[in-house]
């Protein structure tokens, strides 16, 4: 796409705060909070500039006290506020779960929808930087598995763009979930596919609506965020070999676009599940599930499941790439389940 | 026309070598005072280049293209009147 007067290249995480800003503008009751989201503007961009635009009543710094501020993100939005609330790395989840999954997530439904918690939880995930164990995972599995949270997990800019907006504007609890190796940081592996252009107006992506990145016929690659961009890279590599992929960005897993799902593999009977996070009880077996529980007889091929081992994700460059599901990986299971 | 240098970000080394690492514009692309050029970065060191003046942008080195600090990147057309081809 070429620049007009209504679209701007952005990288994925300047689109991320051009969406939260265009909220901020609309709404005075979006305010954005977390670990150096101030004049630092968040570690991996997510709040560049917030803070001299909105000054510092609504784009406050915190303490590194997690629970804290995220159980006051959970109370302004229970008193009508639409707060986003940065937790610096998913990684950290463990010291503020109760207040996640136990508070933000379930009093919708234990005040029988009579309080509403309009709030986002935004974080990074993802490795492919040699970041270690505790901060290179993606964990979207887990956060998917808990009731009450939608998960969203944009690929792109200009989907980071429309989810942000559709996040704050939701009246329920929604985590965001931003791949660092997608946000086009310098600093980063560089990422073309993490530059676009995008709209200047403000505008929504639906939360559970699958895209189509690529169209195909032999093989469905179903993926999310840093993944698409790997999958479409292959799936170029292997157009050459006669092998035509087709690759489904969910956007979301919470909740999951099955339909989606279940129409691909309907086409073309082959099922690669590409997926960052953990191998075992995750997203990419929720996904054949979706296939297997509406009709077995779609796949005409075994499904090959390309994820991160049962392992803790290691330091070492070597190993952590041997872990991760990169081209080469993806390239071996899309190839050998077309030719089954 | 205004010249648009890759800023000093080593100051122990006037030369340094740098990346321009993203063009957030096109050539030939209408800009405003102030608005994202580039990103250029040196060692692990980034910084965004801003327009500084209104008018046409015309880039003189492709992106991921390694440039000596202090040389120009692009130039601003400020004249009146001119618009992209």
């Amino acid at each position: 796409m070429t620049a007009t007067a209504d679209t701007h290249r952005l990288t994925t995480a300047k689109a991320m705060v051009d969406g939260i800003t265009a909220e901020m503008d609309r709404d005075e009751s979006v305010i954005y909070l977390g670990e150096d989201v101030g004049a630092y503007g968040g570690i991996f961009g997510s709040s560049t500039g917030l803070l001299d635009r909105f000054g510092a009543t609504r784009v406050i710094d915190t303490p590194i006290s997690e629970t804290a501020f995220i159980g006051l993100g959970i109370g302004a939005a229970v008193e009508g506020m639409r707060p986003i609330v940065e937790l610096m790395f998913v990684d950290f989840f463990g010291v503020c779960m109760d207040q996640i999954y136990n508070h933000m997530a379930k009093i919708s439904y234990e005040s029988g929808g009579n309080v509403k918690v309009p709030m986002v939880l935004t974080t990074a995930v993802g490795g492919g930087y040699s970041d270690g164990a505790q901060h290179s995972q993606c964990l979207w599995g887990t956060f998917a598995h808990l009731p009450g949270m939608k998960v969203v997990a944009p690929s792109n800019p200009y989907d980071a763009k429309g989810l942000m907006a559709s996040a704050i504007r939701d009246d329920g609890p929604v985590v965001y979930m931003f791949h660092k190796g997608v946000m086009g940081l310098v600093w980063m592996a560089k990422n073309q596919r993490a530059i676009d252009e995008v709209p200047d107006e403000p505008y929504t992506v639906p939360i559970g609506q699958a895209r189509v990145a690529r169209t195909g016929s032999s093989v469905t690659v179903v993926t999310v965020s840093l993944s698409v961009h790997h999958a479409l890279d292959v799936a170029e590599k292997l157009a050459g070999d006669g092998i035509d992929v087709e690759v489904l960005d969910l956007r979301s897993l919470v909740p999951l676009d099955r339909a989606a799902i279940v129409a691909s593999v309907r086409k073309t009977g082959r099922l690669v599940v590409v997926d960052e996070d953990y191998l075992s009880y995750g997203l990419s077996g929720e996904v054949v599930a979706s296939v297997t529980d509406v009709d077995p007889s779609l796949l005409r091929a075994p499904v090959a499941r390309v994820a991160v081992p049962d392992v803790p994700i290691p330091y070492a460059h070597a190993l952590e790439y041997a872990v991760l599901p990169r081209h080469d990986r993806i390239e071996a299971a899309i190839r050998a389940v077309a030719a089954a | 026309m205004t010249e648009v240098m890759f800023p000093a970000l080593s100051k122990e080394n006037p030369a340094a070598l740098g990346v321009l690492a993203t063009w957030f514009v096109h050539d030939g692309e209408r800009v405003t005072a102030g608005q994202l050029l580039a990103e250029v970065q040196v060692d692990k060191v980034s910084v965004e280049v801003p327009a500084p003046a209104a008018g046409v942008v015309r880039l003189l080195v492709r992106e991921e293209a390694e440039v000596p600090q202090g040389t120009p990147i692009a130039r601003v057309d400020t004249a009146t009147g001119s618009s992209p081809p």
